[in-house]
């Protein structure tokens, strides 16, 4: 019989020490991951941080009481498979402490696009030996005859039938095995004001890892209009770059989005390797911000209207009526507990519920 | 140039597409605008011609003319869609020629003097502004048989009108959207004549239902006793005034003045290899007053003899935020 508060704690202890600065593993990762134009040393560095600071102050352990993990409550015993996207640095972290800390067996599918940061914490938790097992990979035929009781990943309901045809075919679920998709895509912001410090808050809610997060802002929602702010707006966007300097770079559609705005007299700030432009439309392109003029009617119904591809909705001050905000500060720097789509990872792991995977 | 020069076929379409692009971007503003601020001013192939996006229908009237349109010199078609949806806006200046685009476009493909043209939409005086049924209205004014009609919405095919184009010794050819024919084929109990062509004119996705076109033809061909041979597919939209045509398979064909290409939607100046899919572009030369290079939103594929595919929407939402990509992740 397992003592969960110890687990619990190896699991804590070996989380801090995979972020500890003298690290061999970790900073071996984070160097590769560099030198192969994976992600840049900047964007690394800013997740790591904030996930030390994070974990430092004790959130491994609160997040385990907040689920309730205990000796009936946990997930012992059953198969997690995560299939990690790759958009940004130790994008699967959460999963794969989430899975673990639940005390489930973990298979990890590593993404090509970021293979070596998140094996690192894995090959600690191993060094600790804990009963439940880990295994990690990027290629998906590591998990042939897995019949995982459980698969975690991000898509859509397009993107998983393809995902769920693979998978049947290794065998590695079953007809049993429970999908949990997470859907959503971006955040929308709301901008009432242009102090200094909203303003930096809200470059790093757009810009960090080149805005590719579904934490990241997508849409601003304000009062102003985009021809108001846009040239105050831009020094804090050079001011960012300078320290942040992007790492990927937009493809031609983006000039063509350009090109097409100044043809039909939309009001746009082009930033060479970034496009705001003034549209409620649904933001369907990296490197693009829409800007919507409005007010917190206007915000709601862009909210409803854009449905689960919202990731959160963020706010500068006051609570908004009628919608759930963050705040914008915590944009790029959520508690270890942030429920993607509005679900607790912890909770969606431990949860048993039979929803068939055809 | 004349635009009806446009249906010559002893000129090249590259040297009347090239005359139609430097006549646009000199006379149509919107045209203009884009192609400078894509630095286009003299492509030295069609292919590098810049297809105008096609929400611009929605956003600018997008005309070409060397003075003002007035009031009441032009056809004006609107896209479908409910009231407060952003509907695209196509001013027609010159209605004769979208008219000659879709009898000499279907000549291409069908002997017109064989046919009785039924249509299973709603009828020309309750939709003046739908450019399907104003073809639709066209095709039936110009049959002389008399049998050419738009049929009531919700009746069933009648046997004996059926039997009287048989006699006729003419065959039919009945248009109508996706799901209203499959709704008509269920409720009516008749024999339709086996030359018969049932052409139906999209409109698989609909608020209620959804289908795909190869389950839709199989459907189709059983509910009116047909060989699925004879179950057509028009291509055709309000920003268009050409019409591609599928017969008896998914692959399309464009008359002589329309083109198609797959464009890459990371590059829509480039053009995908044969086989990959990409976004429809089209130029449409009977767009002549409008705009006749056309990047779509809908998502196709091309085969080696210049057919095309559609395959639905070409849908980018799945782009942004985290993504589990079997193939790259």
């Amino acid at each position: 019989m397992i003592n969960i508060n110890n687990y619990i704690e190896k699991v804590a202890q070996a989380t801090r020490l995979w972020l500890q600065p003298d690290n061999q593993l970790l900073k071996v990762a984070i160097d590769r991951t560099v030198e192969e134009g994976l992600f840049s040393l900047e964007d690394i560095k800013f997740q790591i941080r904030t996930l030390k600071q994070k974990v430092d102050s004790g959130q491994v352990e609160e997040w385990a009481q907040r689920a309730g993990i205990s000796e009936s409550n946990n997930s012992i015993g059953r198969k997690v498979l995560c299939l990690h996207a790759g958009n940004l640095p130790l994008v699967g972290f959460q999963d794969a402490l989430g899975t673990i800390l639940s005390g489930a067996d973990y298979f990890g599918k590593l993404s090509k696009k970021d293979p070596y940061l998140l094996a690192s914490f894995l090959k600690k938790i191993e060094e600790f030996d804990l009963q439940n097992r880990v295994k990690y990979s990027t290629e998906l035929s590591a998990y042939k005859e897995l019949k995982a009781d459980k698969v975690l990943f991000a898509g859509s309901e397009e993107s998983v039938e393809p995902v769920k045809e693979k998978l049947f075919t290794l065998n590695a679920i079953t007809e049993q095995s429970e999908f949990v998709i997470r859907t959503a895509k971006f955040s929308i912001a709301y901008l009432d004001n242009e102090d200094p410090v909203t303003l930096r808050d809200m470059i790093e809610a757009i810009f960090r890892y080149g805005g590719k997060g579904c934490r990241s802002v997508a849409v601003i929602v304000s009062p102003f209009s985009l021809s108001k702010v846009k040239c105050h707006f831009t020094d804090y966007v050079e001011e960012f770059w300078l320290r942040n300097p992007q790492l990927k770079k937009p493809a031609e559609n983006l000039a063509y989005q350009f090109a097409f705005n100044k043809a039909i007299e939309r009001d746009q700030a082009w930033l060479d390797d970034f496009l705001v432009q003034e549209t409620d439309e649904f933001p369907d392109q990296e490197f693009m911000l829409n800007w919507v003029q409005g007010d917190h009617e206007k915000l709601k119904e862009l909210r409803h209207h854009f449905g689960s591809s919202v990731q959160s909705v963020y706010r500068t001050g006051k609570n908004i009526d009628g919608i759930k905000t963050e705040f914008l500060s915590q944009a790029q720097t959520p508690d270890l507990w942030w429920e993607p789509d509005g679900v607790s990872v912890l909770e969606t792991v431990i949860k048993q519920t039979h929803i068939p995977s055809k | 140039m004349n635009p009806y020069k446009i249906f010559d076929e002893s000129v090249s379409f590259e040297e009347k597409a090239f005359q139609i692009f430097e006549f646009q971007k000199k006379f149509n503003p919107i045209y203009q605008s884009f192609c400078k601020a894509l630095g286009i001013a003299n492509p030295e192939s069609v292919k590098e011609i810049p297809l105008l996006p096609i929400q611009a229908f929605k956003e600018k009237e997008i005309i070409t003319a060397k003075k003002k349109l007035s009031t009441n010199s032009y056809q004006l078609f609107l896209s479908s869609g409910t009231s407060g949806m952003q509907r695209s806006q196509h001013f027609v200046a010159d209605s004769n020629l979208y008219k000659q685009s879709i009898f000499d476009g279907m000549w291409e493909f069908y002997d017109l003097h064989e046919f009785v043209i039924w249509a299973y939409t709603p009828g020309y005086n309750s939709n003046p502004n739908s450019s399907l049924v104003w073809m639709l209205n066209a095709l039936i004014n110009r049959d002389d048989s008399k049998f050419s009609k738009f049929l009531e919405l919700d009746n069933s095919l009648l046997q004996k009108e059926i039997d009287e184009i048989r006699t006729s010794g003419k065959k039919l050819m009945l248009f109508g959207a996706a799901f209203g024919l499959m709704d008509l084929a269920e409720k009516s109990n008749v024999e339709i004549p086996e030359d018969s062509i049932i052409m139906e004119t999209g409109g698989m996705k609909t608020f209620k239902r959804e289908i795909a076109k190869s389950e839709l033809h199989e459907k189709l061909a059983t509910g009116f006793g047909i060989a699925k041979e004879h179950i057509h597919s028009e291509y055709g939209m309000t920003e268009l005034l050409s019409q591609a045509y599928s017969r008896g398979s998914e692959w399309f064909d464009c008359p002589s003045w329309m083109k198609v290409s797959i464009r890459d939607p990371k590059n829509p100046m480039q053009e995908v290899k044969t086989g990959e899919e990409g976004l429809i572009g089209v130029i449409d030369l009977a767009n002549f007053y409008s705009c006749s290079f056309i990047l779509t939103g809908d998502k196709g594929v091309m085969n080696v003899e210049n057919q095309f595919q559609v395959l639905g929407r070409w849908n980018p939402k799945n782009l942004r935020g985290c993504n589990f990509l079997i193939d790259q992740d």
